[in-house]
């Protein structure tokens, strides 16, 4: 399963660090937890990997609707220091274009 | 579980929560292999993922009985590596020579791209009432 650390930042930015896999399971987790950070007014969505052992196509689609939704309400999602099996479907997937990894919470925060 | 050296058969219902049990499985699995290759893993991982939840999600989509269930057979040779997924669902109509990958901004649609890339090879025949899923990974 997925257990999701929740890190509020201060101007309207938050930092979510997934640890486990984030598959067709889990995937609807992450979503929900990015929608309901978003309703409650964070626009800067950093999404730590780093403790995020497996990502399948689900999870890749939950990332992508979460990145739309922060840029519809005037925000970003970023991605931060993914594992090698995340590094290797964001660019089988040519999602890295859209979803450039940052090398840590700090880079995705001064970006 | 049942096993035999460098291969393992699972038999689990056809549902989410089934996607870990695969997971789980291969990880023993592969530890048992000795086999140091991270691509080689992950790769083929990724794939077998990809198609247990396919799967899945066919299942769902198409099939109000909940009984079904599917078997997960994983063997290995020197230079191969083989998973062949059984289950008693409705005949998927999928052309795997049709599938092509997603576009960036679309959220769904990638599962079966990411699979025939990660792979040497993937099957898909509908035999004796039974689909069948034959992937197969170079080591």
């Amino acid at each position: 399963m997925l257990s999701i650390r929740v890190d509020s930042l201060e101007y309207n930015r938050v930092t979510l660090t997934p640890q486990g896999r984030l598959t067709l399971l889990t995937a609807p987790q992450l979503r929900e937890e990015i929608v309901a950070r978003l309703a409650a007014g964070d626009r800067l969505i950093v999404v730590d990997l780093s403790g995020t052992t497996f990502v399948d196509s689900s999870g890749l689609g939950a990332l992508v609707s979460c990145l739309k939704s922060a840029r519809q309400a005037g925000g970003d999602l970023r991605l931060v220091a993914p594992t090698e099996q995340v590094s290797m479907v964001l660019r089988l997937t040519n999602l890295d274009r859209i979803l450039k990894p940052r090398a840590s919470v700090a880079a995705a925060l001064d970006d | 579980m049942t096993e035999r050296p460098g291969s393992v058969v699972i038999d689990v219902a056809v549902e989410p929560e089934s996607i870990d049990l695969v997971q789980n499985a291969f990880e023993t699995w592969w530890t048992s292999l000795g086999d140091d290759s991270l691509e080689t893993r992950f790769s083929f991982e990724t794939a077998i993922v990809e198609i247990a939840a396919n799967v899945v999600e066919h299942s769902r989509r198409s099939d109000a009985d909940h009984g079904r269930r599917f078997t997960l057979e994983l063997s290995a040779t020197d230079d191969r590596l083989t998973a062949v997924f059984h289950d008693n669902g409705m005949p998927s109509e999928i052309d795997l020579s049709a599938v092509s990958m997603a576009d960036l901004e679309d959220e769904d649609g990638r599962g079966l791209a990411l699979a025939l890339l990660s792979l040497e090879s993937l099957d898909y025949e509908h035999v004796d009432g039974k689909n069948v899923w034959t992937l197969v990974c170079r080591r």
